[in-house]
């Protein structure tokens, strides 16, 4: 058991309050490893939320550096941060919010080829990317890897969500299948996305996160959140696990991770 | 008098702090264990005792002490 | 019939009614963007012809969505 320290007690109180929570439920936060993918949108709010909550270990993963466009949404980078790598400016606020964390910064691509050894030793990864070839890459290698993991999404006004329990609920392949042609996906300058909508959603991944981690409630497993701000409805999908899907299934037949081909406007600008 | 398996003096610690280290102090015990917990008057002693139990732990005792704060005697759940 | 649609029960005249023809109706612009499920089992793309909607069929329209990072 952990002694905590004072400053320890009075920094997680309202987390130790929480009778779900406790003392017990704050150590297991102080000693987990989650990984980020993606310091954008959704990995700011999350990597802000996991790093005030304790989570001890927080990795993150993100190749690109900070650009002007990204502060309208990107709580985590400041004005001054433009220019700077993703993960370091991230690193930098989680830091100052409680420095008693380790902070693993991975200022890569994500590649079939590097995605295994990155993910490996983390207890449940949070998925913010903004391509689809990289989420599906993310889910198979979580279901390779039997980690739990968040997909989160977001365009316009619109999130979703689901939480994947490898081996036990259905994973995003399930439901998606396959990447969408790239030429289908909405082209940067048409989209667009309200700030706002990122905080929301990425903060109920951080919080899906925390469950996981304290064993506290009901997971979305098996199930896909959604939410209009606009009309602010939010609705939960039951989803099932499909026999035939090709990572999770009964007979997987994608057994390697490959680098599928991603829309020339998913590698540099911005949804 | 029951005797007590740990004491926590929480003489001058406020509210939530002081059901902070009530908590504490009692996840350190097993069940059936007994803490002693001492309680400013006011708010402290209007509002642990409720907190505790509804974390499922018995009151067993509450004592007025001669400087004013309170003792409670508390089994684990 | 009746048919529920991302949750809402609808009525719809037309039989019989393709995946295809309902994505159709409802004004889905990009079907590419969208995984359907049919009672609980999501229908393959190059299905979308054949596969039909009964009465008291439940559909969902799953959206794709990316963004995130960038």
């Amino acid at each position: 058991m952990i002694d905590f320290s004072e400053e320890q007690l009075e920094r997680y109180s309202r987390h130790i309050l929480l009778h779900d929570v406790g003392v017990e439920g704050q150590e297991k936060l102080l000693q987990a490893r989650v990984l980020i993918v993606g310091a954008g949108g959704l990995g700011c709010p999350i990597g802000l939320y996991l790093a005030a909550a304790g989570v001890g270990t927080i990795g993150i993963v993100d190749s690109d550096t900070v650009d002007l466009s990204n502060l309208q949404r990107q709580i985590a980078h400041f004005t001054k941060d433009i220019g700077m790598s993703k993960v370091e400016s991230a690193k930098e606020k989680m830091l100052a919010i409680n420095p008693e964390l380790t902070v693993i910064t991975h200022q890569v691509h994500l590649q079939a080829s590097n995605i295994r050894e990155i993910i490996r030793g983390y207890d449940f990864v949070l998925d913010g990317t903004d391509n689809f070839p990289t989420k599906f890459l993310v889910n198979d290698a979580c279901v390779m890897e039997n980690i739990p993991l968040s997909h989160g999404g977001i365009l316009r006004f619109d999130g979703q969500t689901m939480t994947i329990v490898p081996g036990r609920s259905t994973c995003y392949r399930c439901t998606f299948k396959a990447p969408p042609p790239p030429d289908a996906v909405p082209t940067c300058s048409q989209a667009g996305v309200l700030g706002a909508v990122a905080g929301m959603l990425g903060t109920i991944q951080a919080a899906e996160a925390l469950k996981y981690i304290t064993g506290v409630g009901t997971l979305l497993t098996d199930t896909l959140l959604t939410f209009n701000a606009k009309t602010m409805d939010f609705r939960k999908i039951k989803l099932h696990r499909q026999a035939n899907c090709p990572i999770c299934g009964e007979k997987p037949t994608i057994t390697e991770l490959f680098d599928a081909e991603q829309a020339a406007c998913d590698l540099k600008c911005s949804f | 008098m029951t005797k007590a398996d740990a004491v926590k003096d929480c003489r001058h610690v406020g509210c939530p702090m002081n059901m902070v280290y009530a908590k504490v102090a009692l996840s350190k015990l097993q069940s059936g264990q007994i803490l002693e917990l001492i309680l400013d008057d006011g708010p402290p002693i209007n509002n642990v005792p409720g907190s505790v139990q509804k974390e499922g732990h018995t009151i067993l005792e509450k004592n007025r002490l001669d400087d004013g704060a309170w003792q409670l005697l508390i089994k684990k759940a | 019939m009746q048919i529920t649609i991302n949750g809402t029960l609808e009525n719809i005249t037309e039989t019989p009614l393709s995946i295809a023809r309902l994505l159709e109706i409802r004004e889905v612009e990009s079907p590419e963007m969208v995984s359907v499920q049919l009672n609980g089992t999501i229908v393959e793309r190059a299905h979308y012809g054949e596969a039909t909607v009964s009465d008291n069929d439940e559909v969902d329209f799953l959206y794709f969505m990316g963004g995130g990072s960038h």
